[in-house]
């Protein structure tokens, strides 16, 4: 515990080196946020010649330990307890502080998860230091100053928040915003383990249960094709799943067809969903209303089929289709098809 | 008797706010405050918790002069006491010195069981106040509650994670940040406000917290705000397809690297 006490600048700020990252797992699974983590994290190491250290907490981590040294980590952290087995704030909080009075990391970073952000704000003010949320652009420059931007205001203002005078500097990142990592053939790293003890005053959250949920992480995925109340009915979602295999994308959804029990609640786009980027949304019979908007306009390309001209999301789409999506969605499917066996027909005369 | 904080934050109403482009500030007289969303649905659990075992409620909150307003709605909707922590020196701090200032002021109080939070605001939504508060204080926390409840000196919720629900026991003392919309909030009643613009809000500045004017606000911020900038949206096309032509949207797509096709 630190105390009702001010944060405090460090004297001396080239003794921090180095970019440290937590790394979140569930059982032997490292979290798709954390391989993201670790290649932005690589990324700024790298920039001015400094070593990338993550951090591993759990009961057994070995293997865990070994991938993120293969995705491009130099120095692992691993602690190890079976009172690890399970994620708690107390004891996580305790071992990262430790860590860091230890290795005196210039930055660190963790994943803007839900347990991401419960730990980190709390190492934060553990450090006496400030901490940027939920950043989407991070970068480092020559002074070794992290530049952590966050978007503001409903997305419409990109915030460039500095940490100057303490260390370390952290920031949480937005999960699905960074690319992850690719593992690195040969690449050398160190595993430092250890044992711990864990004091038994910070094992006072009993975890009852835990009640996995499948849940569609549109965030992660590169092509989204969505559907909206003009689908009419839960059979929609069936040609859209349709369409969506054959170009690798997920199922989105706006929010009416989720109130109406036609698709589950983790495939929706927007403000109350999931906000999503990919490079292809495909939006059939959805209106485009600005609570749907807000989730998907940062998009690269859109493509709109709708029965009305004058739909809203048209004035954001790339490719406009003003047809019934019955049509419409089948004779994609097909213009898909064909362009495949061509390409085939073409590889095969070549 | 379990005596209970909730800590709010009041909040501009509108997606309208305005931001000062000199002091990298939001301006906040243009826009109607509210009570920010989660907020109450945390008072909301601290009052079934009261319905169930008789607490006190005390609700909390760093702001200006006039954020006496939304203490006051928070009194209606059934607290006890309302206590607005207001001096100059608290101005525009980050989420270190709010969660100082909040910490030192629950400590002030003395023997608080449960510190309740919203999971974050709708105004600059970083979340961590909340654990912040918490490490202040050396006390456990239960953050993204949907369900919570209390007996016998435990609060049992339920987080709710990306990947699953999970259920937690953790004894008092604990502070306890509630989902946005987890839960109906009661509505305020005539006789209850009537109550509280009788017994009125009282006010804390930094002298009755014993903190020192460097450490709160602007001055005790780790973190700067060194630029806003508009965020530029990705531009678009525009182009209509007939069904007809609906083979140059894929030979498109597939140019751009969007989609790939054939030779797999
Ligand atoms: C606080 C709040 C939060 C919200 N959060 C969200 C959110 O996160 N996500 C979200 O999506 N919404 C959200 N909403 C709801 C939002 O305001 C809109 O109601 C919703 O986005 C509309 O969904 P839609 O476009 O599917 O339906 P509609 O607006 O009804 O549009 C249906 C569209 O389908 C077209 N259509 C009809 N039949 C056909 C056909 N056969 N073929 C092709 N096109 C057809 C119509 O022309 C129309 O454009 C929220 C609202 C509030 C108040
Ligand atoms: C554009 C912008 C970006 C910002 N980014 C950052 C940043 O990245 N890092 C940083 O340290 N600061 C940041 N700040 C400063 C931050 O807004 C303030 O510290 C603010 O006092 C609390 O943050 P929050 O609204 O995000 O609270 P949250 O942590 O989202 O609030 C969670 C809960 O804490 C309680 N709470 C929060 N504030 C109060 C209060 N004043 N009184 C009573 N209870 C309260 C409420 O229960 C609330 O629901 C930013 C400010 C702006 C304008």
């Amino acid at each position: 515990m630190v105390g009702l006490i001010n944060a405090i600048p460090v004297a001396n700020k080239d003794e921090y080196k180095n970019v440290g990252v937590y790394i979140e797992h569930r059982g032997d699974d490292i979290k798709r946020s954390s391989i993201e983590m670790i290649g932005i994290g690589k990324q700024l190491a790298r920039k001015i010649n400094e070593k990338l250290i993550c951090v591993v907490i759990g009961d057994k981590v070995d293997g865990i330990a070994k991938e993120v040294g293969e995705y491009g980590c130099d120095i692992v952290l691993a602690a190890e307890s079976p009172d690890l087995a399970e994620y708690r704030t107390m004891p996580y909080a305790q071992i990262i502080g430790d860590y860091i009075a230890e290795y005196k990391p210039n930055i660190f970073l963790l994943a803007a998860t839900r347990n991401g952000r419960d730990l980190a704000s709390r190492i934060a003010v553990k450090e006496r230091t400030g901490i940027t949320a939920d950043c989407t652009v991070l970068d480092v420059d020559e002074n070794r100053t992290l530049l952590a931007n966050r978007p503001t205001y409903g997305e419409s203002t990109l915030a460039e928040i500095l940490c100057r005078n303490h260390r370390p500097q952290m920031a949480t990142a937005r999960p699905g915003t960074f690319t992850p990592a690719e593992k690195e053939k040969d690449h050398k790293y160190e595993i430092v383990k250890k044992k711990v003890n864990v004091d038994k005053s910070l094992l006072g959250k009993q975890i009852l249960k835990f009640i996995p949920k499948k849940a569609t992480d549109l965030t992660a995925a590169k092509i989204v094709v969505a559907g909206g109340l003009g689908l009419g009915g839960p059979d929609g979602f069936k040609l859209l799943q349709e369409l969506a295999d054959l170009i690798g994308g997920a199922v989105g959804s706006s929010r009416p067809p989720v109130d109406l029990g036609w698709i589950t609640r983790d495939h929706q786009v927007g403000q109350t969903g999931q906000a999503v980027r990919p490079d292809l949304y495909v939006a059939v019979g959805i209106s485009g209303k600005p609570q749907h908007i807000a989730g998907m306009k940062f998009s690269k390309v859109i493509v709109s089929i709708n029965k009305d001209p004058n739909a809203e999301i048209n004035k954001i789409s790339d490719y406009i289709i003003t047809e019934d999506y019955r049509k419409a969605v089948p004779a994609l499917i097909d213009a898909i098809k064909n362009f495949g066996k061509q390409k085939v027909a073409e590889a095969q005369k070549a | 008797m379990l005596n209970i904080v909730v800590m709010i934050k009041q909040v501009p109403d509108s997606s309208e706010v305005e931001i000062d482009p000199v002091k990298m500030t939001l301006n906040r007289t243009k826009a109607r405050n509210v009570v920010n969303a989660a907020d109450l649905n945390a008072l909301e659990y601290a009052l079934r918790i009261k319905d169930k075992v008789g607490a006190n409620i005390t609700v909390i909150s760093m702001g200006p002069p006039m954020a006496d307003a939304a203490i006051i709605e928070c009194m209606a909707r059934g607290a006890d006491r309302g206590i607005l922590i207001t001096d100059r020196a608290f101005a525009g701090a980050d989420t270190y010195p709010t969660g100082l200032t909040l910490a030192a002021t629950i400590a002030k109080l003395g023997n608080v069981d449960i510190v309740f939070g919203g999971d974050e605001t709708t105004d600059s939504s970083t979340g961590h106040v909340g654990p912040g508060v918490a490490e202040f204080l050396g006390i456990d926390q239960i953050t993204y509650a949907k369900e919570v409840d209390y007996e016998d000196g435990y609060v049992i919720a339920t987080r709710d994670l990306e990947d699953g629900d999970e259920i937690v026991k953790v004894h008092t003392p604990v502070l306890v940040t509630v989902l946005l919309n987890s839960n109906v909030p009661r509505h305020q009643s005539l006789r209850k406000k009537i109550d509280a613009i009788r017994k009125g809000v009282e006010s804390w500045g930094i002298n009755e917290l014993g903190l020192k004017p460097e450490w709160v606000g602007l001055r005790g911020s780790p973190t700067i705000v060194r630029s806003m900038k508009a965020i530029k949206e990705p531009e678009h096309l525009h182009k209509t397809i007939t069904l007809d032509k609906i083979d140059e949207v894929v030979a498109d797509l597939v140019s751009k690297n969007i989609i790939k096709v054939g030779g797999k």
